[in-house]
């Protein structure tokens, strides 16, 4: 019965209804790094026309000069790009800057953004050279060996790496230092390709988590588990093809010992590990080696607990030839845990969307930012892990987006922050 | 590590080897592991991926599920780990929600290590008991299986990958030690 009204009325029959909200993708664990880290380095105003000179007794000064190390800061800018607490700094011009352009005496009294007589220079790193040192060689130059007071090194911070999108590097310009961006993204995947997976799951994205959501809180009403739940949906052809759906079953005694509710339960009866579990047998079960399905041991809980999850586990819509999870995306209520984000990974999904953050439990999520309109507080800065994307390090990466409820007093949960999903 | 200790140890990881030549025998990535509680074994598991065709039944899961099978599941907390590749992030996770009293491991698992491979899964700030974890014991052993496992996994191919790759080197980890092979 289920399964026809699932077939012919959708999800508004099973009185679900679609989550209305948005997709943020989540930062991989490298550009929160990113992000975060900067270095001092000294910058230095010269006359336009010297700047290449000075520049040459620059790099003669500091022979190994890694400028690759920061090839995304830009070298020499005009006063127009610098951002307005850099421009602050030079206006009014400073009596010891050095003069002996007249051009650019003449123009002292013109609008600053038209003023493009001087050259806002980024010398180096200041670990590259001491200021004294610079000072010295800056002082056996010209221009400045002229000049009547020594030169003006400032020292700001600026982004230690590249940015991840065009954003980013607009507001580091604004914010620090003039930002080239190369429309690629070293630390993550890159935002047209995030863009263009969100723009596909977005229209069912909010189905899919209330669908979770209902089949968790199924086994939840049962006293089964903690009320989570995931979705596994195929997309890769087209349709969308609903493989697996799970709840939680850490509370359940599917041997003679009960799980005492002050422990953790059973934890690989997380809905994540049951969903996996459940696409394993299906393809067990398609490639007709369905005695091996019988489930090795009843503590996984990887049969389907209920109609609704009886009802998906029965669709034969696995394709014969697949890997694991390979295409599949999955939806689950909550941000998972680091044994499930990981068991996510070694199958081999492609993507991955939660509903709510576990600031404290969490495995994708590698920023520490909360969802902007949950008001209580969180001790706690989170994992970190960003286990979604760790090329260097792991042999799989997918994309992963967090659910921004359009309301957020729509989504409660009944799961404490120090439970692991 | 005292010798008394070190012999203690090295006989419960030649049982997780013994698993782990099993698992090998019966076309498994090699990696066995038994669990131990006062000097007795009470589960024994090695990876089952290609046999389920599920990339999370590795060694420890199968082995946690047959001793929750017939005890308690505080019985852990009294519980040691002896694997013969340090636990993945999955199981390093795993292991600390159910609360395990302590890992001992042969080699390490810069792929996928959660023990100190990868991430440190054992100790880091979380909200479950931390647990300490010994890597080491008969590294080479280890490393020896998986490496046999990648030379007959080449040979069954219809065309067998560059020589290269079917040397037997018992130095260097092979990459993709828990990934299950394409159907
Ligand atoms: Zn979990
Ligand atoms: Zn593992």
């Amino acid at each position: 019965m289920l399964a026809d009204t699932l077939l012919s009325g959708g999800l508004e029959q099973l009185s679900i209804v679609a989550r209305k909200g948005a997709l943020v993708p989540l930062k991989t664990k490298d550009e929160v790094r990113a992000a975060l880290e900067t270095f001092e380095a000294y910058i230095l105003e010269v006359p336009a026309r010297w700047a290449g000179a000075v520049k040459d007794a620059i790099h003669a000064a500091i022979p190994n000069l890694k400028t690759a190390d920061f090839q995304h800061l830009r070298r020499v800018v005009q006063f127009k790009y610098l951002p307005v607490h850099l421009q602050k700094k030079y206006r009014p011009p400073h009596p010891s800057r050095p003069r002996g352009d007249n051009v650019y005496q003449e123009s002292e009294d013109a609008p600053a953004e038209e003023d493009d007589t001087a050259r806002y220079f980024l010398i180096s790193p200041v670990s590259a050279i001491a200021h004294r040192v610079l000072i010295d060689v800056l002082l056996r130059n010209s221009p400045f060996g002229a000049a009547p007071k020594p030169p003006i090194v400032l020292t700001i911070s600026v982004p230690a790496l590249a940015p991840c999108s065009a954003e980013q590097a607009a507001q580091w310009t604004l914010d620090y230092w003039p930002i080239s961006y190369k429309n690629t993204n070293p630390f993550g995947p890159h935002p047209n390709l995030v863009a263009r997976n969100a723009l596909e799951i977005a229209p069912n994205a909010g189905s899919w988590l209330a669908l979770a959501e209902e089949v968790g809180r199924q086994l939840y009403d049962l006293n089964f588990g903690e009320h989570v739940g995931c979705v596994i949906v195929d997309k890769s052809r087209g349709s969308h093809e609903i493989i697996a759906v799970a709840g939680d079953c850490r509370w359940r005694s599917p041997c003679a010992h009960s799980f005492p509710r002050d422990g953790t339960g059973n934890v690989m009866a997380h809905s994540v590990q049951r969903a996996i579990a459940m696409v394993a047998k299906k393809r067990l079960r398609a490639a007709g080696r369905d005695s091996e399905a019988a489930s090795p041991s009843d503590i996984f809980c990887e049969n389907p607990m209920t109609d609704l999850e009886r009802h998906f586990y029965l669709q034969e819509n696995l394709s014969t030839t697949g890997y694991l999870c390979v295409d599949m995306d999955m939806y689950v209520t909550h941000e998972p845990c680091v044994m499930c984000s990981m068991a996510i990974l070694h199958s081999r999904f492609r993507r991955c969307v939660f509903g709510r953050r576990m600031p404290l439990t969490g495995g994708l999520t590698a920023d520490t930012a909360l969802q902007a309109k949950r008001e209580q507080t969180i001790d706690g800065s989170g994992l970190g892990h960003g286990i979604f994307w760790r090329p260097t390090e792991l042999n799989w990466k997918f994309l992963a987006w967090e659910w921004m409820d359009e309301d957020s007093t729509t989504m409660t949960t009944t799961i404490s922050d120090t439970r692991q999903v | 590590m005292n010798a008394e200790e070190k012999v203690y140890h090295e006989r419960f990881m030649r049982e997780a080897i013994s698993m782990a030549e099993l698992a090998l025998r019966t076309d498994e990535t090699p990696v066995g592991c038994v669990f131990v509680k006062d000097g007795e074994i009470i589960g024994r598991g090695m990876n089952a991926t290609n046999k389920t065709l599920n990339g999370t039944r590795h060694a420890e899961f199968i082995a946690i599920a047959q001793i929750l099978e017939e005890h308690p599941v505080t019985i852990l907390n009294e519980t040691d780990l002896y694997v013969t590749v340090e636990p993945c992030v999955m199981c390093a996770s795993m292991l600390r929600q159910y609360g395990i009293k302590g890992v001992y491991f042969g080699c390490w698992n810069e792929r996928f290590g959660g023990t100190g491979g990868v991430l440190n899964c054992h100790s880091d700030t979380s909200v479950d008991k931390p647990y300490p974890v010994h890597g080491g014991i008969f590294r080479e052993e280890a490393i020896m299986l998986l490496r046999k496992f990648y030379v007959q996994e080449n040979d069954k191919a219809p065309e067998p990958k560059q020589k290269k790759t079917r040397e037997l080197k018992t130095e260097i980890l092979p990459m993709d030690i828990h990934a299950p092979k394409p159907s």
